[in-house]
């Protein structure tokens, strides 16, 4: 006989690494993560939009999550990754990051603590924390995160 | 039956149908007596209410029927065409509009009678009727159909077929002629056919049909088929029974008298010509005038209608002779064609990546091997240069089907405005984009509707002006270069550009002081600012101030431009200028502080080498003179925010472009060449958010190459 469990609600999560901290991206935004490449440059962007790739014959545009988030430039090394995400308000981007360290189950009852959400703070990308292994993981907003100042 | 399926072609065809009547009939008030026109428009309407009937739209059927029937008096010649006529036809025309949209929108035809306008259509009809002169017209037309319809007198009976008709008549059975005519567009006629002999045998037995069972089943017939059955059903019962078919155009049956029926005996046949024959030549000697029908054979009265309706068939023939012969045309679904076109992007990018891959290995090893290659890629080039080409050309349409609306429009306006005017239509043979075409109607409606408004002057104005009374709007349509040209151009007054620059003072869009230094291009752009409106008076017309906004933004949206030149009192030209494809172009890459750029062939004059000595300052910016014309220069590197590699000193590498009426010289560092490229977005997220940058390609060696807005860069 089958039994029929009933999961708790869990949630999935990309870590990855921006300076020293860690932040989770919800796994049903990605599409793709693909290495560093060659950026190209679109003149008049705001700092953080760093150009164009060219993604398998789509041209996607590329931000820089460090300096939307107001951290210092993206240093170049050998870990650095592009994560393709597609959202439905704004489209498919690249978001370029420091590392992409593991994919973590999250049980959103027990292991992730909502944060207070404030619409009115454009600069508050996080929208829950969640306890792993010891360490925390800020989960991001991808939406709030593409928004424009 | 299952319609659904048949929907699209049902709403495409209706659409095209009425399009069709809306340009005849305007034609028929120029010329009522134009046999062709009328013709054209009989088969038009006769078509629509085939289509509507198989489809299952009654009320549309109806109308159209009701239509159909004073088309055909006016072809008999028993009506003849009037003004009001022509307006109730106009109005039949958007009530069956209506139609299609609510089906189009829903799937169903809406509950709108249309009561007046069918009531209109018959008083129409009745007019006629009480024509006495007409009376005569009508009987003669009246007896020949009857000899055309009554084909089952043609029918030949051999001996066997007379003896089970005169068993049955003994028996009291009822014998039947029956002619039954298909409807002309029916496409599965012997399907139809079938139906009807399956009704009739329900009813009773089929003694013999003309063509035979065998010649209707292959469907070796034209419109009609005649049979003889026997049955105890009597005559509306059968007739019911056979109109419940659909696509049938109309059933004749009658009960016959053997006597009168064809003998299949040629001998008989014979005999009876040669009996004609002496009679004939019996009277003509005794010279005694009976009257003929008195003293003829019955046989004789007999076949006469058969001659005459074969004399009348092919007269039918010939009058339908004028339709165009039908294009042979597939329909493609518009997202098949998308695809199509996707994969040839594709393969251009590849072939583009093949020959930069080749250039690499060329440039490292020059072997004789290489040549082969070269020469294979060249074939590729040009292969798929063609294959662009035609896919390009597949997706090309005239504007006419947009512009034929047009002539329509401007006669309501006419009416509605009360002022005389004209519209002249050159170029609907101009071939765009679907996707264009299917955006451009709006635009160009919004133009003319200004122009007849806001542009012609009223009667008075105009008499005083010694203009000719009525006023002329043209349209005209072309091609030019890689563009196409729409121009929409009135005698009317112009643009009042102090009225303008007072209307926007008015409404906070400027203070007076700017206005005051105002060019009149920079005044007349203020119309197009969104609710912008110099129209005293709001009308059903126009003057809502939505309009001209909506014209730029939707032709921006089709990377195209509107530009107006106007002359206060001699009227205004509206230009709108479009590119002919908008997924491949060629394109001159140019290289910009080590960045790639793109930049569209269609736009570039001519390429420049200028010494830094021969650019002058006019207020303070930079110019070159170049054959006589002062031009501007854009220094991309400082546009782009980037450093050029080149040294101040050097000579400058000039673009001159051109857009619209405006040059300006575009300084890059290098040339990189020409090249076919495709167009891809940016992305949604950055799309339009650098107004430089129109879209961007993709190179061959795989990275990216943004391609300039000529047009934001002047």
């Amino acid at each position: 006989m089958e039994e029929l469990i009933i999961a708790s609600e869990t949630a999935q999560y990309i870590v990855i690494r921006l300076g020293q901290e860690q932040y989770g991206i919800d796994i049903r935004y990605i599409d793709n993560i693909v290495r560093m490449q060659h950026i190209t440059r679109v003149p008049k962007l705001a700092a953080y939009l760093k150009g164009v790739i060219n993604l398998r014959g789509e041209v996607i545009p590329i931000m820089s999550l460090r300096l939307k988030m107001g951290l210092p430039a993206d240093e170049e090394s050998k870990a650095a990754r592009i994560i393709i995400v597609k959202l439905e308000q704004y489209g498919t981007i690249g978001m370029i990051v420091d590392e992409v360290r593991e994919v973590v189950t999250l049980d959103m009852d027990t292991q992730v603590e909502k944060m207070a959400y404030d619409k009115e703070d454009k600069n508050n990308f996080i929208q829950g924390v969640g306890k792993y292994e010891g360490g925390l993981i800020s989960l991001l907003d991808l939406n709030v995160v593409a928004q424009e100042k | 039956m299952d319609v659904s399926q048949y929907l699209e072609i049902f709403l495409d065809e209706t659409t095209e149908h009425l399009q069709n009547l809306n340009t005849q009939i305007l034609e028929l008030e120029q010329d009522s007596e134009n046999m062709d026109t009328i013709n054209e428009i009989f088969r038009a309407a006769h078509s629509l209410k085939g289509m509507a009937g198989t489809m299952g739209y009654k009320r549309m059927q109806n109308l159209t029927h009701d239509m159909e029937n004073v088309f055909s008096e006016v072809r008999n010649g028993s009506i003849k065409v009037k003004a009001n006529m022509i307006d109730i036809l106009f109005q039949c025309l958007d009530a069956l509009e209506e139609y299609t949209t609510n089906i189009r929108e829903s799937g169903d035809e809406g509950t709108n009678d249309n009561e007046p306008l069918i009531k209109m259509l018959g008083d129409i009809l009745n007019k006629k009727a009480a024509g006495e002169s007409d009376a005569k017209t009508e009987t003669a037309a009246k007896s020949a159909d009857d000899g055309d319809g009554r084909k089952w007198l043609e029918i030949n009976l051999n001996s066997t077929d007379k003896m089970v008709i005169g068993e049955a008549q003994k028996q009291g059975k009822m014998v039947y002629g029956v002619t039954v005519s298909i409807q002309e567009n029916c496409l599965l006629k012997a399907a139809r056919a079938f139906l009807v002999f399956k009704a009739v045998e329900e009813l009773g037995e089929i003694i013999v049909s003309n063509p035979s069972a065998q010649d209707i089943e292959d469907e070796r017939f034209e419109l009609d088929f005649s049979l003889i059955m026997i049955t105890e059903a009597d005559v509306d019962k059968v007739t019911a029974a056979i109109s419940n078919v659909s696509e049938i155009e109309s059933v004749l049956a009658e009960s016959i008298d053997l006597s009168v029926m064809q003998l299949d005996e040629e001998s008989r046949e014979a005999e009876e010509h040669k009996e004609n024959m002496r009679k004939e030549a019996e009277k003509s000697e005794t010279g005694t005038a009976v009257a003929p029908a008195a003293t003829q054979v019955q046989p004789a009265a007999q076949t006469a209608p058969a001659p005459a309706a074969n004399a009348k068939q092919p007269a039918a023939a010939k009058q339908s002779g004028g339709k165009p012969v039908v294009n042979r045309t597939v329909r493609v679904d518009i997202e098949k064609l998308d695809v199509l076109m996707n994969l040839v992007s594709e393969l251009i990018i590849a072939k583009n990546s093949l020959v930069a891959a080749s250039e690499a290995t060329m440039a490292q090893n020059s072997g004789t091997a290489q040549s082969g290659i070269n020469e294979q890629i060249e074939y590729l080039e040009s292969v798929t240069t063609n294959l662009h080409e035609s896919v390009m050309k597949v997706r090309m349409v005239p504007i006419e089907s947009v512009v034929n609306k047009f002539p329509r429009m401007i006669r309501d306006l006419t009416k509605k405005l009360n002022k005389k005017m004209e519209l002249y239509m050159s170029g609907e043979e101009t071939e765009l984009d679907r996707t264009v075409v299917d955006e451009i109607g709006d635009p160009l409606m919004h133009l003319l509707r200004n122009s007849a408004d806001h542009g012609l002057e009223s009667a008075e104005v105009r008499a005083q002006r010694g203009k000719p009374e009525v006023g002329s709007i043209w349209l005209d349509a072309y091609q030019d270069g890689n563009n196409v040209v729409i121009e929409v151009r009135d005698d009317g007054n112009g643009i009042d550009t102090e009225s303008v620059k007072r209307k926007a003072i008015e409404r906070g869009q400027i203070t007076p002081e700017q206005a005051l230094n105002m060019s009149e291009k920079e005044i007349i752009d203020l119309l197009f600012l969104p609710s912008f409106s110099t129209a005293e008076k709001v009308t059903d017309v126009s003057g809502r101030g939505v309009g001209l906004d909506v014209v730029k933004s939707k032709i921006e949206a089709l990377s195209g431009e509107v530009e107006v030149k106007s002359r206060l009192g001699e009227g205004s030209t509206w230009i709108i200028r479009l590119p002919l494809t908008l997924a491949i172009i060629q394109a001159l890459m140019v290289e910009v502080g080590g960045e790639k750029y793109a930049i569209s062939l269609g736009s570039i004059q001519t390429i420049e080498d200028v010494m830094p000595e021969d650019i002058k300052l006019v207020q303070n910016k930079e110019v070159i003179h170049l054959r006589g014309s002062v031009i501007p220069l854009i220094r991309l590197d400082k546009e782009l925010d980037v450093t050029s590699t080149r040294a101040p000193e050097e000579n400058l590498t000039v673009i001159i472009v051109k857009k619209g009426d405006k040059t300006a010289g575009f300084v890059v560092d290098e040339l990189q060449g020409q090249q076919e490229i495709v167009i891809k977005s940016m992305g949604k997220y950055i799309d339009n958010k650098c107004k430089l940058i129109s879209g961007a390609t993709i190179l061959g060696d795989g990275e990216v190459a943004l391609i300039l807005d000529a047009n934001a860069l002047i």
